[in-house]
């Protein structure tokens, strides 16, 4: 080995660089790794020479075409020291070769994070790297972490080393890469922080056999004690108590051998060097091996140990656990027995901690003892489930590629489907607007006067008159000579956030307002709430933020979908089309809870002066009450995104509106005249007067 | 997983391709008339063995010397019918018998103490290697790039004392046993025993081998080999095909007979852990599994769409556990387990089945949200562990839950007391373990 101390493979400044760097899991964790560590200097990918991962924390990454590339590439302070392979098995000779001929001199640790590099393969990298004097981790590393100095490589640690990481006094050593993070966090729990993390691999040959991490953890000034995660296979620990036995290594450990329950059983663990070949590979026959070294049994957890010289002695050499949950009991112990400090106080007990139970029927059927009270869940995650919970009303799905992939439509060469409905029959049995609230939203109408409240938003959205912007749009490509689908684009392209698009801000207003409330059943009257007092608080609200601001000369966000340009003259005000919707309602005895919230907040403006008249609650906030009706309940069982409940308002209008669009434009192309919608350059006005132009 | 070979597939294909002495042979097919004449040229005498994936076939008794062609037919016949250690044969066959005054063991194989290939040569043959003192055998490093010589052959040969007029024919013979072993991407392989006739011949007798699957120089082999009867599983035969359809991500099961709890596991070495505790406590898990490895959606939704399909009517409890990840996203998997649940329960009626889960790691608290979600759906009773409570300690209790939840009528459950002689209760209101020490 080259490195002489665990320091020599990782340290703070120590320079990275990745293979394969563009690679799902790669730039994945090279993100992650920045934002902790900020160490990578640059990666390479074959074919993809120029590019640049962005990250949102550290440094951004440059991407060359080749590890020649990169050493040429990067200035000479940023030569990377280290090299991480995530390339493909295929590919790891290769790069390792590379990195090894254009970073001689240079390079010191090669990481071999891929999984499924042939034995053949390991070997001979292992002999290009011991020729050229290079450490080699791997094959199937998962990284290493260096807590002291706040750096890693590889994704020990996940996308949050802190979480489990915090520097101490002991080193894990695991033949499993979760088991790095899991001891290191059963250790913190117990107040014991980590000096290094090191996962080794666990393929047929590991590259670094335990004997020399051995001697590395015995030469590092912060390891106080050494924990083994062990796995059966290869002669690597007998070795390594050679060693311990002749005195290079004369720390205590703390081991836990996996494996040995399922001797005899023909079963293969996970780990490709798992594999028991001769009897001294076994699992039983390392836990023998570490237990006669240790020269005591393993912790029996209910013993008392009282402090003798002999049991000193032992706890000097170390000791084994027959369960991976006593590893912080055993480790506490040799601290306490061997006199070494804790490094924190202990932050939690290691008990059963259920974060969510629910037994249903069950909690009357199965013994009382075996029924657990739900506990808390610790921060972070405490305070990252109630961040989640309350700023997410509705589902938050995990995100994948949906490049050949659709919830909403299928189509198996016989039968399209939409949400898994036959067309064919819905054409036969349902009408338009029931097909559009089945498509947008996943499921079918709810409540059968919901098309009908679909289709009236429809017609009503269709225009209001030619000169709005979304009409003229369509009128101007007429005019230019525009083919139908390029007018209809034309007036789609003319709605947005000040025209049409206001009813995605009144579903995100009465989220806001309903978010913290009990309501489940929009249509409920008997919904328990105090509309009045609801809309009072959300106008007096109004009022003083309006206030502030205009006292500060700042311009102030106006409550959605509340006023009319042309209906505003009454002391009360209405829009006409959201008259017919309420009268439906009625006349139907139908209520809805955001559209009496609507017109109760009309009211409380005026009582709390934030307006001089009753302002009409206009089609939009219509629109976006029918929506938020038939989302409401859908956001609440998480069933639909957010997001999409904010969209169907304003989809509602734009497929109303683009409607019209067809209307305003046959009409214009058939009476009109080419360029008819051109304004004269005498009619227009120039604001700014003619000026030379400069030198080139 | 590694893929093994015995010795009927080294005399039909390897051996011939690489020069490698070995007996003449016939297959179990052969007629009456071909054995006879067979035994004639052999002398009279030859050896009928179970083409057979399981080492120790003499000590099993399952291979026997014939001498007369009816004698081999019925032999034959028996011999394709013999199981050991849970493996059947594939067919039999009848080799040459080789008469031999020396046997000589060998193996090739990738040593943990060298990092690299290891050959192992004793003047010993015939037995376990584990048999051999270490005086009567010697193993010497190879050097992968360069590959084994005939003078570290012959310099091993005659430090055994093996008998000069025999060193160079068996070094020029491990040479090309050393060419079949690199050339076709084997991980070990064994010859054991070389017989050696008394005008000085010698026979490869025995060979086993296993192949590294991830090396590419096996792909072109590893499509002529015979299929085995593995004694897989349905649902370890149909993961096993899953398993190798992608790289991403792990799908790998091995049945374990159980019959409580279905265990839904993350990591090589999370698994292995939970699934000691679970026997140890009764958990009787129906088998072991590892879905780590950064899973994505579609992956982790057909892993779980098959362990369900084949197993949830049986189990008792579902057991979702691994430990803290550091690169798969709990949000993804959970999602993708979360889809396949509610589409069995769609498929298959709803499941009464208790649920616990444990897990830490990226988007965790996203994951949870999203399962939380579907067992409620789904009226599936649950308990849901972060990663502050150690697997073990979950395990252990889903073991006893599963105890529970197995018996047939959950009244006989709630008449009895409950079975509390080996353990402590559940209290998790302070640790004693903190307490004790």
């Amino acid at each position: 080995m080259r490195a002489k101390t665990l320091s020599d493979l990782l340290k703070e400044s120590d320079r990275i660089a990745v293979s394969n760097i563009t690679g799902r899991e790669a730039s994945k964790v090279s993100i992650d790794s920045q934002s902790y560590c900020n160490n990578i200097v640059g990666g390479w990918a074959l074919g993809k020479g120029g590019q640049k991962i962005t990250c949102g924390k550290g440094d951004d990454i440059p991407v060359f075409a080749n590890c020649a590339d990169l050493m040429k590439g990067l200035p000479p302070e940023k030569h990377p020291n280290k090299i991480v392979v995530y390339s493909p098995p295929q590919a790891v000779y290769g790069d390792v070769k590379e990195a090894i001929t254009y970073g001689a001199g240079q390079i010191e640790t090669i990481f071999v994070i891929t999984e499924h590099v042939s034995v053949e393969v390991t070997a001979k990298i292992h002999n290009l790297a011991e020729a050229a004097g290079i450490d080699l981790i791997g094959c199937n590393t998962l990284g290493i972490i260096n807590a002291h100095d706040r750096i890693r490589v590889g994704a020990v640690g996940g996308d949050d080393p802190d979480e489990s990481f915090t520097p101490g006094s002991a080193t894990i050593v695991s033949n499993s890469g979760n088991m790095v993070n899991t001891i290191a966090s059963y250790l913190a729990s117990a107040g014991i922080g980590t000096s290094f993390g090191i996962s080794t691999g666990k393929d047929t040959l590991i590259l670094t056999p335990l004997a020399d991490l051995l001697q590395l953890a015995q030469k590092d000034k912060n390891t106080k004690a050494v924990i083994l995660y062990v796995e059966p296979g290869g002669l690597y620990e007998a070795e390594a108590l050679e060693l311990a036995r002749s005195g290079g290594f004369t720390k205590p450990m703390v081991v836990y051998v996996a494996g040995g329950a399922l001797e005899g059983k023909s079963v293969s663990l996970g780990h490709a060097g798992a594999v028991v070949e001769g009897g001294a590979t076994s699992a039983s026959a390392k836990a023998t091996a570490f237990d006669e070294y240790f020269g005591i049994e393993p912790l029996d957890i209910d013993k008392r140990y009282r402090k003798t010289a002999e049991l000193v002695s032992s706890l000097k050499r170390g000791i084994r656990v027959r369960s991976l949950h006593y590893i912080p009991a055993a480790t506490q112990l040799v601290f306490r027995l061997l006199g070494i400090e804790r490094d924190t106080p202990v932050k939690r007990k290691m008990v059963l901690n259920p974060w969510f139970v629910n037994m249903q029927d069950w909690g009357k059927r199965i013994p009382s003892r075996l029924i657990l009270t739900p506990g808390k869940a610790p921060e972070p995650w405490g305070g990252q489930f109630r961040r989640l919970i309350k700023s997410e009303l509705g589902a938050s799905p995990s995100r994948r590629a949906m490049k050949n992939l659709s919830h909403a439509s299928s189509n198996d060469g016989e039968v399209t489907r939409i949400h898994g409905r036959d067309l064919p029959e819905l054409m036969a049995k349902r009408s338009f607007a029931e097909a559009v609230i089945l498509y947008w939203t996943g499921e079918e109408a709810a409540r059968d006067f919901e098309p009908k409240l679909v289709e009236m938003c429809l017609i009503a959205a269709l225009t209001n008159g030619p000169g709005t912007i979304s009409a003229q749009g369509a009128k101007l490509s007429a005019s230019a000579g525009n083919s139908p689908n390029t007018a209809m684009i034309a007036t789609l392209a003319a709605i947005g956030d000040f025209h049409g698009g206001n009813g995605k801000l009144a579903v995100k207003f009465l989220a806001n307002v309903f978010r913290e409330t009990p309501l489940i059943d929009p249509y409920d009257p008997d919904h328990g709430l105090d509309i009045e007092a609801m809309a009072l608080e959300t106008a007096r609200k109004f009022k003083k933020t309006k206030d502030d601001k205009k006292e500060a000369g700042l311009d102030y966000e106006r409550i959605p979908c509340l006023g009319h340009p042309i209906f505003n003259t009454k002391e009360v005000n209405y829009d006409p089309r959201e008259r017919v919707i309420s009268a439906y309602l009625a006349e139907n005895g139908i209520y809805n809870v955001f559209l009496d919230f609507y017109h109760k907040l009309a009211a409380a403006m005026l009582e709390v002066g934030a307006a001089t008249k009753i302002w009409a609650v206009n089609l939009d906030a219509a629109i976006a009450t029918v929506w938020m009706g038939i989302a409401w309940p859908r956001l609440r069982d998480r069933s639909i995104t957010f997001n999409r409940a904010a969209d169907l308002a304003f989809l509602g209008f734009a497929l109303g509106r683009v409607a019209g669009g067809a209307g305003e434009y046959l009409d214009h192309r058939d009476f009109g005249t080419p360029m008819d919608m051109r304004i004269g350059t005498k009619d227009t006005t120039a604001l700014t007067t003619p000026k030379p132009l400069g030198k080139p | 997983m590694p893929v093994e070979i015995g010795e009927l597939t080294f005399l039909e294909q390897l051996a011939k391709q690489f020069d490698i002495p070995v007996p003449e042979h016939l297959a179990a097919d052969a007629s009456r008339s071909e054995i006879r004449s067979a035994l004639e040229r052999w002398g009279g005498r030859g050896i009928v063995k179970p083409d057979i994936l399981a080492g120790k076939r003499g000590k099993a008794g399952e291979i026997s010397v014939v001498t007369t062609a009816q004698e081999a037919m019925r032999k034959l016949k028996l011999a394709t019918t013999v199981e050991i250690k849970g493996r059947t044969a594939r067919t039999a066959y009848i080799a040459q018998y080789i008469p031999s005054e020396q046997e000589v063991y060998t193996a090739i194989t990738y040593d943990s103490r060298w990092l690299g290939p290891s050959f192992t040569i004793s003047m010993t043959g015939g037995v376990d290697v584990e048999q051999i003192g270490d005086a009567k055998k010697k193993t010497i490093p190879i050097d992968i790039f360069k590959g084994l010589d005939a003078y570290q052959a012959s310099d091993m040969l005659g430090s055994l004392g093996c008998p000069q007029k025999l060193i160079s024919l068996l070094s020029r013979t491990f040479v090309s046993f050393w060419d079949m072993f690199i050339t076709t991407g084997m991980r070990m392989a064994e010859i054991n025993p070389w017989r050696i006739t008394p005008d000085g011949k010698i026979y490869a007798c025995d060979f086993k081998g296993v192949f590294d699957n991830s090396n590419y120089r096996f792909g072109e082999y590893g499509r002529n080999l015979p299929e085995y009867p593995e004694g897989k599983t349905e649902l370890e035969e149909d993961m096993a095909e899953w398993d190798a359809a992608s790289h991403r991500g792990q799908a790998h099961v091995a049945d374990l007979d159980g019959k409580k709890v279905l265990p839904i596991l993350f990591g090589g070495g999370a698994s292995t852990i939970i699934i000691e505790t679970l026997l140890e406590y009764g958990g009787d898990p129906i088998f072991l599994s590892d879905f780590g490895g950064n899973p994505p959606y579609d992956r982790m939704y057909g892993t779980i769409e098959r362990c369900l399909k084949h197993k949830l009517a049986d189990a008792s409890l579902l057991l979702i556990l691994g430990g803290k990840a550091n690169n798969t996203l709990i949000d993804v998997t959970f999602q993708a387990i979360s889809d396949a649940l509610r589409d069995y329960c769609e498929r298959n009626g709803p499941v009464q089945i208790p649920v616990v889960v444990g897990r830490g790691g990226p988007r965790l608290v996203q994951g949870m949200l999203t399962l939380r979600k579907t067992l409620e759906d789904l009226k599936m009773p649950y308990v849901m562990f972060g990663p502050d409570t150690p697997i073990t300690l979950v395990a252990e209790y889903a073991a006893r839950l599963a105890d529970v939840a197995g018996r047939k009528s959950l009244n006989d459950a709630h008449d009895k007391p409950f079975d509390n002689t080996h353990d402590r209760p559940f209290d998790n209101t302070h640790d004693r373990q903190e307490q004790k020490i």
